[in-house]
């Protein structure tokens, strides 16, 4: 039996590799997409770009625009003096938020009056503009309390302590679900592929006939995409863990084992979709249509909690959701097989259901 | 130039997307899935942050802090007396995105006192704007504990000296969604045009009729113009479907004009195709066509446009790179038009960008057609 | 004792929806002999090849390959047949060398008769300047012999070869006839369809099918003389013709 599973794992790799273009894209998608994730997706929200438009000129508008260029959280870029102006900043997205202080401000401070000072915030990204919302009316009401005191506010810190990442760096938070990206890839669409592409070319007649048992001929389908797929998490590993510098709190052999529950899940879907698919076109469409959705919805960068509450139920039977969950946990929060339990089951009871269903589904049969 | 050998093109290529109903079906059910996933089910707006809070001072103050956290929508305070292990407990299993730890002394240190925030970083995204709430919550809070004890002590109440009133422009219910909709819009496009191009252009290499093509009379700038259009027809339709999705059943607000929306799109989406017809042409096999097309026309009209992750944000080199992409002003001219209202006259840059690319982009694609006699 | 019938064939039915493409078919074919399986495009030839190498299961009916019962046995009747199938389905992407150890490998050739089945099929199909080449690469008739030369390394007794000639020039199709004459001769049974009527003559015993059923069955000696006819070409319009004039 497992003569004929290694005549079709070599041939496997022989037709894989043989040509120059295949060689090519094993390597290069892979390291484009961690590239992309690691320097150029980020979410971060440092220092945004603000104006600030003072129509008093005072001296407590100038002390106002001190306290917000003193503070961390904004950039003050510019300093427009006409509401054109301001439209034309808030209009080509330069300033996310625009600081407007209005005649008689210092006025009304002398009168023991509240002064009211305009923050125009650019709603186009709700995250920052609520953030810089907050941000602008501590400014705003720290001033007004120093005024009143004569001494800085002397407010309650709010002492993050920040665990897993403690820079907060986007690509800590993105780089694992890249590796997800890419082995499932790898995985799902070469196996459907491969199948498929017999079946297209009528090799698959061929092998049909001879006495290779289907678990021989699923199995030596399988095994060199497991292969392709450990050298390619072995290579975007070492480079995220080189160039992007991602932690790596876990033990490397939680990772082995939770990788080869999940693969599982992804070479039996990809047996699946070559039972239903006749052409690489079909098998195309079809990994398209199953892989963007499981994708998008599996937490990589949507978080899970604020999708509608059917839509959570629904990534309940989605395994992405579940290895992303076992890769942070294996890298940045060194989580071991035990805590990791629940993600593990869940994945192999999947696994189990897909393969089983997949292999049923796989005979020697044209009809 | 033959109009009639054109239209001949046109008519097959049409017929062949037509009869085949997976083509058909595709081109309708990818905006369908997409407007789905990005419309409905994916948010980028944080709220609701599940929280665990550790009171150990248990005095009024502190209750007063946790009322604050609980009027709140932006947190969801699961427990408030919790403690270190159920906290740590939380964070590893999920539950919980912060904990929040208040001191025994609070009351005390209330000027200048400390209040703790445990964070869960490893979604740093959701991390930076939960510890952003935060610290404006414990801030305000604090700002108004000293006016009150300013009153006290003086014996009067008196109104805050500065206060900020806010003025959302654009997106004023600021709902993420508004934001992404019209981004999306480029997205599915681009998606359209490569995968449908690689997957019914390039078996006509694979199976030889695109040699019986170039047989005839025909120019490649016809053949190409042919494709084209017929695959323009369903470029189109998915337009004007993602745009009734998005103003009918998304509610997003469509603030701008339609004219210039309907002359950018139809650049925008010219240049795509050409650009998934010319991957066809070099790659001239469905599977590395499939993979190419993703790879330069999904994938960076995804991450590189703008569409969710800011193009401020990214390094010095990214960002240049960012500029020879043709759906990040795409991207700038539909928010614009959406969200902003504005037109031709604060984007009339993008909008040549993206003319320049598209007649680069169709150059290429005929250059690529021409039968080369080796 | 008379040896076993290497293919028994008995009252075979295959529906596809409500087309019958099988329509109650019963014949034998006897050990060593080369059997001629004629008929236009569409008949039903290649679903009766299919069912008997169990690559279909048939709706009703029975029919036994090399003893085996083909609906309940099928990997036992793998193991006593090779297989060729009309359309050219080998490897294009490996080389001429790589295809055979793979198939090798497939039919479980023992490892010690390996190198001498390699370089019998090599010979054979005459490719032994070629194996390094890519299969893809090679003339369509050449193309032919390598799949033969394939489907008979594990030296199954009985062939299955589905229209193995269609688009291959006269010259090359003659060299492939001497080779199935060569099987034969080695006691292989031969099942062979095609709808060249010149290759029905070089056949033992011919079946003609047409739509879906086996409408006469003869050698082509007997066919000729009692139609009175030059060619087998002329026995088969003779007798669609004649099945027209009947179901009409």
């Amino acid at each position: 039996m497992w003569e004929r599973i290694l005549v079709i794992i070599r041939k496997e790799f022989r037709q894989t590799l043989r040509e120059k273009r295949m060689r090519v894209f094993l390597i290069v998608p892979p390291i484009m997409q961690l590239m992309l994730f690691g320097f150029a997706v980020n979410l971060d929200l440092v220092n945004s770009p603000i104006a600030f438009m003072d129509l008093d000129q005072s001296v407590e508008s100038r002390e106002l625009l001190s306290h917000f260029q003193g503070s961390q959280q904004f950039n003050v870029k510019y300093m427009p003096d006409s509401d054109a102006a301001v439209q034309k900043l808030l209009d080509h997205g330069d300033a996310q938020a625009v600081i407007k202080v209005l005649p008689g401000f210092a006025r009304e401070i002398h009168k023991g009056h509240t002064a009211h000072v305009q923050v125009l915030v650019d709603g186009a990204n709700s995250n920052t503009a609520s953030i810089l919302t907050g941000y602008c009316s501590q400014v705003i009401q720290a001033y007004g309390q120093r005024l009143r005191t004569g001494v800085a506010p002397l407010s309650a810190v709010a002492v993050p302590r920040v665990w897993f990442n403690p820079d907060l760096l986007s690509r800590n938070f993105f780089v694992p679900g890249v590796i997800m990206n890419i082995i499932t890839m790898m995985t799902l669409m070469l196996t459907a592929m491969a199948i498929v592409r017999e079946r297209e070319i009528g090799t698959m007649e061929q092998l049909m006939v001879t006495p290779i048992r289907p678990i021989e001929l699923m199995l030596g389908k399988t095994l060199p995409f497991v292969c392709i797929g450990a050298v390619q998490m072995t290579l975007v590993t070492t480079v995220a863990l080189l160039v992007f510098h991602i932690p790596f709190q876990g033990r490397v052999l939680t990772l082995v084992f939770a990788t080869l529950i999940y693969l599982m899940t992804t070479l039996g879907s990809g047996l699946f979709l070559s039972t239903v698919s006749q052409t690489q076109q079909q098998a195309l469409m079809s990994s398209f249509f199953f892989f963007t959705p499981a994708f998008m919805l599996s937490g990589f960068s949507f978080p899970i909690r604020n999708m509608p509450e059917p839509v959570q139920w629904l990534t309940l039977i989605n395994p992405m959701r579940y290895f992303i969950e076992i890769l942070r946990g294996i890298f940045l929060k060194g989580l071991g097989v035990a805590e990791l339990a629940p993600q593990l089951s869940a994945l192999f009871v999947i696994g189990c259901m897909v393969l089983f269903g997949s292999a049923r589904r796989f005979h020697k049969r044209l009809d | 130039m033959s109009f009639r050998r054109i239209r001949a093109v046109f008519r097959k290529e049409f017929l062949h997307i037509v009869r085949d109903p997976r083509s058909l079906g595709m081109a309708l059910l990818i905006p369908i899935l997409m407007l789905g996933l990005f419309g409905y089910a994916l948010s980028l707006d944080v709220n609701h942050l599940p929280a665990i809070i550790y009171d150990q001072d248990n005095s009024p103050a502190s209750r007063d802090l946790i009322q604050a956290f609980q009027g709140s929508t932006y947190f969801d305070v699961r427990s408030v007396s919790g403690d270190y292990p159920s906290i740590e407990k939380g964070i590893n299993s999920n539950k919980i995105v912060f904990g929040l730890v208040i001191p025994p002394d609070f009351t005390r240190l209330l000027e200048g006192g400390n209040v703790q925030v445990l964070l869960d970083g490893s979604d740093s995204n959701t991390a930076s704007i939960a510890m952003a709430y935060v610290t404006t919550v414990v801030n305000l809070y604090a700002l108004e504990r000293t006016a009150q004890r300013l009153d006290q002590r003086t014996g009067m109440h008196v109104k805050p000296l500065t206060e900020a009133q806010v003025r959302v422009w654009y997106n004023n219910d600021l709902k993420s969604r508004n934001f992404i909709v019209p981004g999306l819009i480029p997205v599915i496009l681009m998606i359209i045009a490569a995968l449908l191009t690689s997957l019914c252009i390039a078996p006509e290499w694979e199976n030889g009729t695109m040699e019986q093509l170039l047989s005839t009379p025909i120019r490649p700038t016809e053949l190409l113009l042919g494709k084209l259009s017929a695959f323009f027809v369903l470029g189109a339709a998915d337009t004007v479907m993602s745009l009734l999705a998005a103003v009918f059943l998304f509610n997003v607000p469509l603030k701008g004009s339609l004219a210039f929306l309907g002359l950018s799109s139809f650049i925008f989406l010219f240049g795509a195709l050409s650009w998934g017809i010319f991957i066809s042409a070099a790659t001239k096999s469905q599977l590395i066509a499939y993979q190419v097309g993703l790879l330069s026309s999904f994938l960076p009209a995804f991450l590189l446009s703008g569409f969710i992750y800011a193009v401020d944000n990214m390094p010095t080199v990214i960002r240049f790179i960012t500029n020879f992409i043709p759906a990040k002003y795409y991207v700038t001219i539909m928010k614009g038009i959406f969200l902003k209202g504005v037109g031709m006259k604060v984007m009339w840059l993008e909008l040549l960008w993206l003319t320049v690319y598209a007649v680069i982009i169709f150059t290429l694609a005929v250059s690529k057609m021409k039968p080369k006699i080796a | 004792m008379p040896e076993p019938d290497a293919v028994v064939i008995d009252k075979l039915v295959k529906r596809f929806g409500t087309f019958v493409a099988v329509d109650n078919v019963s014949l034998r074919v006897a050990k060593g002999e080369i059997f001629g399986f004629l008929g236009p495009n569409g008949a039903g030839k290649s679903t009766t090849i299919r069912i008997l190498c169990g690559l279909l299961g048939p709706t009703s009916g029975q029919a036994t390959v090399s003893g085996f019962d083909v609906a309940t046995q099928p990997e036992l009747v793998k193991r006593s047949i090779g297989y060729m199938s009309q359309k050219f389905s080998l490897y294009g992407d490996l080389t001429v060398e790589e295809n055979l150890d793979f198939f090798s490998g497939i039919y479980g050739v023992p490892k010690e008769r390996r190198e001498e089945r390699k370089s019998f099929a090599l010979r054979m199909a005459n490719l032994e300047e070629r194996r390094g080449e890519l299969t893809g690469q090679l003339p369509g008739g050449w193309k032919q012999r390598l799949a033969l030369g394939c489907a008979i390394l594990h030296e199954p007794p009985i062939l299955f070869l589905d229209e193995p000639t269609s688009g291959v020039d006269p010259i090359a199709r003659r060299s492939f006839w001497d080779l199935i004459y060569d099987l034969s001769a080695g006691g292989q049974t031969i099942f062979v369809t095609t709808h060249y009527m010149d290759e029905a003559e070089y056949c033992h015993r011919v079946a003609l099918m047409y739509k879906g059923k086996v409408i006469a069955l003869d050698t082509p000696r007997a066919f000729k003389q009692r139609l009175g006819a030059k060619s087998m070409e002329e026995v088969f319009i003779n007798e669609i013709e004649r099945q027209e004039a009947a179901t009409a």
